[in-house]
């Protein structure tokens, strides 16, 4: 009785991490949980995992997490226990339930934006209730501004609202009955339906009024149980051990009290600061100010790593000058031949510094002083021992060795159509259908490619792709190209089958033997069919 | 692959051809030197190879049904052991039409009227026409003929069965019966209601 009473059912398919207030903190979890209402297992509640955060208790049902799941606020715990378990017996944590949830305040549980009648601020939902009762920017309670306007006597409120966090739902516990409209029963205060009837009960009346309400012992059967203290627990029993962790978390959120001290500090600052137009000025103003700081800083590591780069280009440049100096006296020594190279590999060898748009005034200009640099980038580097090479790395290698003044995509694909004119061997583009772009020598072009995987399987015979793109450049007389990448290379390939150059041999779709589908590569043979002439059993035979 | 070591200048072609001459001495039927290639067994993704693929397919499909005397290709005889093994399987490079290869290429010939979806309908297995309908049309007047059966009345089971051998034997009954269908539009046969079922008597043509 006492879990239903205390807990609010919560969905447990949404993770543990958004159901959480804007002020809450995960403290620890547990899995295989068990739950006892009362001195009673909870049917409903057998195994699941129980999270303590600084607000509340959240049990999240293993089998149904839609339906069984639930969440109990820290803030009705009057005192905790600790079983340590007993041979079969597993170790328990005892919660003993105090105080009255009455249904007004868990209307204010639901996450809404509300506007302060003072400020005209718009408070975001999210906060824990506690937080949520006074404005974000103000500080003027929520209550307050309600009943204000009811007209109600100012020095009540100012006492006893903005601490209304824990102490509001102890004072409005009265047991005061409540009628209903239908069957007149007097109902407990806190069931919102009427017992006999199960017509929706009224709301309760205003806090003033309760006040000066009789106190009458109510009619509720309901209400024997409650003043039982031994009935107004709950235990949470650990299947699997994690009770200890979880008790320890328990209790730091209990003797934290994060729901009460947050309405006590808003309280006190109320105190302190001025308050009316000027102090809601002054929170903007802070607000504001501490946002540039903040993006102050985070620029200011990203001006820090400019800087850094610019000293690695720098260096890179120095060392590239003195290599030179020291390599025309005499011979270059291999030291010197090995970082050179590095450099040229992490794609720092530049001879002088990048160009930038502000050393060029015409746009035009600015694009071909690009292609020109980026020509000089690719025979150095990039494409010294490869015929073909993806954008995206042209892109990447380039930047790399521009350093700071780096190259945006939009440009650089304006660059790229230019790049023919300042290239010798000419370096142009090829499209793939699948949409993979790449620069190319003029032997990797469509028609060059397709004859020389032709030929090249005419002369070796049928070869995966793999073999192709490992074999395929080592056969080029005098060729000192590396292989291209495998992925490149079935692209290429292909390519070529789509215009008729190759035709292919599914092993893995016809091998009597060894076949099985996936996992066997196709083979790439000449296209024997073109120009095949009927050279099998002829009619005249019969 | 064993092919493409011994393969030299002179091309892999030719000796696939000096295979495929003693395959022929074996098994009395001479398959094409394509049939040894392996991406014959593969379904081209280029449409233009793959007309090719299923234009030699087809020729050979038809030549050794004639061969064989054999009417019927189903797509189950590319998973199945039987008559089409030769064809459909080439142990020597271990491959093996797959069944989807397999269909399309009896769509292929379908579309071109060399075979017909038999029962109709459905796409799994096809009537071969190795000989046209018109051509069987010929055949069964010509042997109706010099068998002296002019003007008789014969049941369909005396053509696909007879005493002695003849081109006829085992022609299915749905070819016989457009072979028949021609043959009356022109005069030459006319289907006639016998007690068991169906029969016809032959005519000379009216010169």
């Amino acid at each position: 009785m006492s879990l239903k009473r205390f807990s609010q059912s919560i969905d447990g398919t949404i993770p543990i991490q958004a159901l959480l207030y804007d002020d809450e903190e995960l403290l620890g979890s547990q899995d295989n949980v068990g739950i006892y209402d009362g001195q009673q297992k909870s049917p409903r509640h057998q195994s699941g995992t129980a999270y303590i955060t600084s607000h509340r208790l959240f049990y999240v049902d293993g089998p149904k997490p839609d339906s069984c799941s639930f969440s109990i606020d820290l803030s009705h715990v009057s005192r905790t226990d600790y079983y340590a378990g007993l041979f079969t017996s597993s170790p328990k944590v005892t919660l003993y339930l105090a105080g009255d949830v009455s249904s007004e305040s868990n209307d204010e549980h639901a996450p809404s934006i509300w506007e302060c009648q003072v400020c005209g601020n718009h408070n975001s939902p999210g906060f824990s209730p506690s937080a949520a009762r006074i404005c974000g920017l103000c500080g003027v309670p929520r209550d307050a501004a309600d009943d204000s306007t009811e007209g109600s006597s100012a020095p009540h409120l100012s006492s006893s609202l903005p601490a209304s966090g824990f102490a509001g739902p102890v004072q409005r516990s009265s047991k005061d009955p409540v009628p209903c409209p239908a069957c007149t029963f007097l109902n407990h205060p806190s069931l919102r339906t009427c017992e006999l009837c199960e017509t929706d009960l009224p709301r309760r009346p205003s806090r003033r009024e309760l006040q000066s309400a009789p106190v009458s012992r109510p009619h509720s059967p309901d209400n024997d149980e409650e003043g039982d203290p031994a009935n107004m627990l709950i235990k949470v029993s650990f299947r699997k051990g994690g009770d200890k962790a979880i008790y320890g978390a328990l209790k730091t959120s209990l003797n934290g009290k994060v729901w009460e001290s947050k309405a006590a500090t808003v309280d006190r600052g109320g105190g302190n600061r001025s308050v009316g137009i000027s102090g809601i000025l002054r929170t903007v103003e802070n607000s504001v100010q501490e946002r540039e700081t903040s993006m102050h800083d985070a620029l200011q590591d990203l001006e820090a790593l400019m800087v850094k780069a610019k000293d690695m280009v720098n260096l890179a440049a120095e060392l590239n000058y003195k290599l030179t100096a020291a390599s025309s006296t005499n011979d270059e020594p291999e030291e010197a031949t090995f970082i050179r190279s590095s450099l040229t590999q992490l794609g720092l060898h530049i001879d002088n510094a990048p160009v930038t748009q502000d050393m060029t005034k015409d746009e035009r200009r600015w694009h071909e002083e690009l292609a020109r640099e980026l020509a000089k980038v690719l025979q150095a580097g990039l494409m010294r021992d490869k015929g073909i090479v993806a954008l995206d790395e042209v892109w990447g290698g380039w930047n790399r060795a521009r350093g700071v003044a780096l190259i945006p995509p939009a440009t650089f694909l304006q660059v790229i159509p230019l790049l023919p004119q300042y290239t010798t061997p000419q370096v142009s583009t090829r499209k793939f259908v699948s949409g993979l772009t790449v620069l190319h020598t003029p032997p990797y072009s469509a028609s060059a490619f397709s004859a020389r995987l032709a030929g090249f399987l005419v002369m070796h015979g049928s070869r995966t792709t793999l073999e192709i793109a490992l074999e395929m450049e080592l056969d080029m007389e005098g060729s000192n190209e590396a292989g291209m990448s495998v992925s490149l290379c079935k692209e290429m390939v292909e390519d070529c089958e789509r215009e008729g150059g190759v035709c292919r041999d599914d092993v893995g779709q016809c091998a009597i033997v060894g076949g099985g589908g996936v996992g066997v590569e196709v083979r790439w043979w000449p296209n024997l069919f073109v120009g095949y002439v009927w050279d099998g059993q002829s009619e005249e035979d019969d | 692959m064993a092919l493409s070591t011994h393969t030299t200048s002179t091309g892999w072609d030719s000796v696939l051809k000096a295979c495929n001459k003693v395959n022929e001495h074996i098994l009395g039927f001479l398959l094409p030197s394509i049939h040894s290639a392996p991406p014959f067994f593969t379904q081209q993704p280029n449409p233009a190879t793959e007309a090719i693929v299923i234009e030699q397919w087809t020729k050979l499909i038809l030549s050794y049904a004639r061969h064989r005397n054999l009417f019927y290709l189903r797509v189950e005889d590319a998973e199945t052991g039987g008559d089409w093994d030769e064809v459909l399987r080439n142990d020597r490079i271990n491959r093996r039409l797959p069944p989807a290869h397999l269909s399309s290429i009896l769509a292929g010939m379908v579309a071109k009227n060399v075979a017909s979806y038999e029962p109709a309908k459905q796409t799994r297995s096809v009537l071969l026409y190795w000989r046209l309908p018109e051509e069987w049309a010929e055949v069964l007047h010509q042997w109706a003929s010099t068998t002296g059966q002019m003007n008789t009345i014969m049941t369909f089971y005396e053509i696909t069965d007879p005493p002695v051998n003849s081109p006829l034997t085992n022609i299915p009954l749905p070819l016989l019966r457009k072979a028949i269908t021609i043959l009356a539009k022109s005069n030459r046969a006319q289907i006639i209601a016998i007690a068991d079922g169906e029969g016809v008597r032959f005519f000379t043509p009216a010169k």
